[in-house]
């Protein structure tokens, strides 16, 4: 009982003030992938995307690309297949929202 | 040729109709008729365990379906495996349940996912396709599409009864308090003692199989890493080296010495976790609370490394996709941190006697039951049976390393705890031995096609052994089959609870360390 009692003390408190002091995640962690103005369209990545979350549309003489994070599984294929760096995976993990279209991000260039 | 190959032939001559060997596979294609006979001589008298059952659809090829039955050979690092041809017009074969009783699940589901009757199978019941899919839809049939939606019919399903005086059941599940998957339980008891167990599985069966069949081989290595959760990297690495040993490749050494790391990591979080359960059960939440802490301290330490706490997305066909010798020191020194926190709680955990009474005796998995039912990993080798893939069909570095194989004899839920604890420790030091040997050089090789053939991966996940079969034809998957070591356990619960009371079942099922999702493919 004592040795419970004094290996409690010293342990003391291990959770963290998470989300009142944010929590920043690891270099190299494998969190939101984010597309920037580098993109050329190629559909590099489009072709390497194991879940399919990654499309183009075309609409009124726009060409978008766009990005679910709903069925995203962060592997990080984009980032490897994409031969200009427009597609990054980020240290961004706080995902939560309350409907599907918040999840998309989209990149738009006019045809 | 080794002996027991040359055994069978002699004992069965012209009974072989073909022989036809691949890497260390020896597929021999045998007469239906004679199945029970050679299975029964294969592992009754040559000593060798079935470790899959599997079918195919052939019909494109010779219009026959193919049952192949694996046995391995820990002598010579080698699997033999029987192969029987069923024509489609009469798809029964004779059942070998009842001389190898591991085969029960194999063989109904076959009889689910191809319509492949069994005949004599002393429990002919559905196992995966429940009473409302409709009668002769087989969803492993090539000719199956996987967008069909079969129409609900209505059915029963008839559960063993036990009667009798003062006899009452309990059903339990398949929706659980907690976040866990579902699983039907039902217990027959009298008195405080469980004299029956019925366990009813697959309810979130996801064709998994049949996916892997529908996606290219590049994407399907994420798939297997998806397929249990906490078993990812096992499931990757021994997809992937099925996929290698069908290609002809040899990974760099340092790519194998870091799939040893990330292994062994996968393995000292899962059984961490399984001790921390086990505290949890019989509410030490002490020792619980230690034990969970140790645990976030390695999915911590695995996230810093590989930019995933399950570490996933770490392998790929050909090696792995990111580099971890950088972080040697800081693994390292985590790492012996993390070890010696560890020991200190095993010595406490051992000296509670509140917490000793509990798992010592309890949910005694007896040899005999564990070999019949061909119980695998760390279960298995607290009842006795010395048999670890790391060392019986090495993979990845562990030829180059020492370590020891933890065996106990008691098949309680002490012994499985300190199988697990023993583990951690053996773990640790292979990951220390890895890291102070990683040689230089490339991560992968770079693969563009795979070609056509066939070959057995497999694999010692923390719960056992992991294998997988592929067929590949042009550039594609033709058959993926996925046996996942839960598969082969969950059965001993039904006996591993017997003559214990109710309240000690939650212990017992924490310390089998069962998967639903590896299970339910």
């Amino acid at each position: 009982m004592l040795e419970i009692l004094r290996k409690t003390i010293k342990a003391g408190c291990q959770t963290t003030k998470y989300p009142a002091v944010p929590d920043i995640a690891p270099e190299g962690f494998r969190g939101k992938p984010e597309i920037s103005d580098k993109c050329t369209f190629c559909g590099d990545c489009i072709k390497v995307c194991p879940p399919g979350v990654i499309w183009f549309t075309e609409k009124s003489g726009e060409k978008m690309l766009s990005l679910s994070y709903c069925g995203c599984i962060f592997c990080g294929r984009c980032e490897e297949a994409c031969g200009y760096g427009a597609i990054k995976l980020t240290q961004e993990y706080e995902l939560a929202s309350k409907t599907k279209e918040d999840l998309v991000t989209s990149i738009r260039r006019k045809l | 040729m080794n002996s027991n190959i040359g055994s069978i032939k002699k004992e069965f001559n012209t009974n072989v109709l073909e022989v036809s060997t691949s890497h260390n596979e020896t597929y021999l294609t045998v007469k239906k008729e004679l199945i029970v006979k050679m299975c029964d001589y294969i592992y009754h008298h040559l000593d060798l365990p079935v470790v899959c059952i599997f079918a195919t659809d052939e019909r494109k090829i010779d219009g026959s379906f193919k049952i192949h039955y694996v046995f391995s050979e820990v002598k010579d690092d080698a699997f033999i495996i029987l192969r029987i041809s069923i024509d489609e017009k009469n798809p029964k074969y004779p059942s070998i349940t009842n001389k190898i009783a591991s085969a029960n699940w194999y063989e109904r589901e076959i009889q689910d996912m191809f319509g492949l009757i069994p005949q004599g199978h002393p429990d002919p019941r559905r196992l995966m396709n429940f009473e409302d899919w409709p009668a002769g839809v087989h969803p492993l049939r090539k000719d199956f599409d996987i967008k069909t939606k079969p129409p609900r019919v209505d059915g029963e399903y008839i559960y063993r009864r036990v009667e009798g005086e003062g006899v009452y059941e309990i059903p339990v599940g398949p929706v659980h308090a907690g976040v866990i998957e579902p699983g039907h339980f039902r217990f027959s008891v009298a008195g405080e003692p469980i004299i029956n167990l019925e366990i009813r599985h697959f309810y979130t069966h996801k064709g998994v199989e049949k996916l892997f069949e529908n996606i290219s081989i590049d994407k399907a290595v994420f798939l297997a890493e998806r397929i249990s959760g906490d078993n990812s990297v096992a499931h990757a690495v021994t997809f992937c080296q099925a996929m290698e040993k069908i290609a002809g490749l040899d990974i760099p050494p340092r790519a194998k010495h870091i799939r040893t790391i990330l292994l062994e990591l996968e393995r000292i979080y899962n059984h961490i976790a399984d001790i921390a359960g086990i505290a949890t059960d019989v509410a030490f939440s002490f020792g619980a609370a230690h034990a969970n802490k140790l645990k976030e301290d390695v999915l911590q330490l695995n996230e810093r490394v590989t930019g995933s706490r399950l570490l996933r997305g770490m392998n790929t066909i050909g090696g792995v996709r990111r580099d971890i010798g950088g972080r040697k020191d800081e693994i390292l020194l985590s790492l012996s941190i993390i070890q010696r926190d560890f020991r200190k709680l095993m010595e406490h955990l051992s000296s509670t006697p509140s917490l000793m009474d509990r798992i010592e005796t309890t949910g005694r998995i007896y040899n005999d039951i564990a070999k019949g039912l061909h119980v695998v990993g760390p279960v298995g080798r607290a009842s006795g049976i010395d048999r670890d893939m790391r060392r019986d069909h090495p993979y990845a570095a562990y030829k180059e390393f020492n370590f020891k194989v933890i065996v106990s004899k008691a098949g309680d839920v002490h012994a499985r705890t300190i199988v697990r604890a023993d583990e951690v420790c053996e773990s640790v030091g292979l990951i220390e031995q890895a890291l102070w040997s990683l040689p230089e050089g490339d991560l992968r090789v770079k693969v563009d096609k795979i070609p056509d053939g066939h070959a057995l991966g497999i694999c010692e996940a923390p719960r056992g052994e992991t294998i997988y079969w592929i067929r590949t034809s042009g550039n594609k998957i033709e058959r993926c089959k996925v046996r996942d070591p839960s598969f082969c356990n969950w059965l001993s619960i039904e006996y591993a609870v017997l003559d214990n009371i109710v309240p000690d079942f939650p212990i017992i099922n924490k310390s089998l360390s069962l998967s639903y999702s590896g299970n339910d493919m």
